[in-house]
């Protein structure tokens, strides 16, 4: 890679990056909140679940379609692969957390970036015939930037552990060390499930997860909470 | 003496080899097709055809709404086994109203090469109603099982899918040892893809019961209500109120695309599963048709 597509996924794997990642927690919260997540042990193997069950089989593969598409300059790939994520993520809360970071990202790039491409995505998403989900948007930005689709990939893990290990931190008693451990431990898992996500085409996003759906279910209506999911 | 000789000692029991029937022989590929239309009586079964192991005696006035009609579909067999492949197709015409059930459970057989599969096709008309709701799925040791469901629903369409499964002959302490369960169930409108669910189990490869996954439980099942012309915020507010103190660990979510809720329950036993997911689609019957759920009693 060049040295331009390194920073730019340094810039996208950055927690720094404005993007609302401190708003979610996908269910997090709620298996706290029911006691089922209460140690670093417990929050390491629900994270390697999400890894295998939700992001490999359903992010990491729209990811890879819309990475491949944005490089091909094929703008209805990119939003198929948008839509057919939207319709497997069946957990409401999940959808709008990944099409509020989605926007984010899409609007930060577009004034980045100077990519036709770019702001054509962003016209479909404005006029809802695409959702914007965070994981495309993150496919087409690293796509048109030349960041290789599997380094994208596990950016997109690298990602999604910070983010919800930020969110434990704020609900858990969980120090740093133990946090960077968890990141360092699950190095194996992100990396399966990025292998594992490259045998799937667009057809095949099959995340199973029911018991992470029941809690976001019941995170929907929870009376008092901090993150939005 | 001839190798079918009746008697002395069988002549080594004829020789051995009965092979089994192979995959789409007669009695591998049964096939089921319902056709329900609206006509001045209510709902009328219009055209059935079912080969083994599918069966069908007719339709039952047994809805607590007088013009739907119910169908269960009876099975000869002792359930699915290696090689078969089943095509189940049930169309309700515009404006008609019905319900399809099994008898009890499908008991898919334990396995020792090849695997199998069901393909159904739903579909509704305009302003119709469909109540799919068959009895549990359970998967005996050594099993392969496929099973992909389709339902597309015309505008104004609605309907309430249900898929139970149970992970092996759990009163003989039997769990998690069939090797592979995959079930797609993939809801289309007018306008094409709403939603689609997959249930990927290979015990002997991933753990199922990793937290997150199904946890301490064992059986798991969803009930999809359809209603892409209703507010699915509230249907699912009102659903999930419904299912939060059942016996089941149960939760409902508003689908993407408008296209209803699913209600998720997992629970230590079919029956609790069952009643759980029983309130949501009796709440949500009284909803979308003004009517309640039949209920569950088969015999």
């Amino acid at each position: 890679m060049t040295d331009a597509a390194t920073l730019e996924s340094f810039r996208l794997a950055d927690s720094f990056l404005p993007v609302g990642t401190y708003t979610v927690s996908y269910g997090l919260e709620q298996f706290i909140q029911d006691d089922r997540v209460e140690d670093a042990a417990d929050l390491k193997s629900l994270l390697s679940t999400y890894l295998r069950q939700q992001v490999g089989p359903a992010e990491l593969v729209a990811l890879r379609a819309a990475h491949a598409a944005a490089n091909g300059g094929d703008l209805d790939t990119v939003c198929r692969a948008d839509r057919r994520l939207s319709a497997v993520t069946l957990a409401a809360e999940f959808r709008e957390s990944a099409q509020q970071s989605g926007d984010r990202l899409l609007s930060l790039q577009t004034e980045l970036r100077e990519e036709a491409l770019l702001d054509r995505y962003a016209e479909r998403v404005d006029a809802d015939e695409a959702p914007g989900n965070y994981a495309v948007v993150l496919g087409v930005a690293t796509g048109l930037a030349d960041v290789a689709v599997r380094e994208a990939c596990l950016l997109c893990c690298h990602g999604f552990v910070t983010g919800l290990l930020g969110a434990a931190q704020r609900l858990l008693s969980l120090g740093h060390t133990d946090a960077q451990r968890i990141l360092d431990e699950l190095r194996p898992a992100m990396t399966a499930a990025v292998e594992k996500s490259a045998d799937n085409g667009i057809g095949e996003m099959t995340p199973f997860a029911p018991l992470v759906d029941v809690l976001a279910a019941e995170h929907e209506r929870a009376e008092r909470r901090l993150f939005a999911s | 003496m001839a190798a079918d000789a009746p008697h002395p000692a069988f002549e080594g029991y004829a020789t051995e080899a009965v092979p089994q029937a192979a995959v789409g022989s007669p009695g591998k590929d049964g096939v089921l097709e319902l056709t329900f239309e609206r006509t001045a009586e209510g709902t009328t079964l219009v055209h059935d055809y079912a080969t083994v192991p599918f069966h069908i005696s007719g339709t039952l006035g047994y809805d607590p709404l007088p013009e739907a009609d119910t169908v269960f579909v009876q099975s000869p067999t002792g359930g699915v086994a290696q090689g078969d492949r089943h095509d189940v197709s049930i169309t309700v015409g515009d404006d008609a109203i019905a319900h399809v059930s099994t008898q009890s459970s499908t008991k898919v057989q334990t396995m020792t090469c090849n695997y199998a599969a069901a393909d159904t096709t739903l579909s509704v008309g305009a302003g119709g109603h469909l109540d799919y709701v068959p009895e549990p799925t359970i998967l005996h040791a050594d099993s392969r099982y496929l099973q992909e469901l389709s339902v597309d629903l015309a505008p104004g369409a609605t309907a309430v899918v249900s898929d139970v499964v149970v992970p092996g002959r759990l009163a003989r302490g039997e769990r998690f040892e069939f090797e592979r369960y995959l079930s797609r169930v993939r809801g289309t409108g007018p306008d094409g893809l709403l939603f689609e669910d997959a249930t990927h189990l290979t015990p002997g490869d991933e753990d199922p019961t990793a937290p997150g996954v199904l946890g301490e439980f064992t059986v798991y099942g969803t009930t999809f209500v359809l209603a892409p012309d209703r507010d699915g915020t509230e249907l699912s507010d009102a659903l999930h109120s419904v299912v939060a103190d059942g016996e089941a660990r149960a939760g409902a979510t508003a689908l993407p695309n408008d296209a209803g809720v699913a209600v998720r329950a997992l629970g230590d036993r079919a029956e609790t599963v069952q009643s759980t997911l029983h309130a949501a689609w009796d709440h949500a019957r009284q909803k979308l048709l003004d009517a309640p759920a039949p209920s569950g009693r088969k015999y």
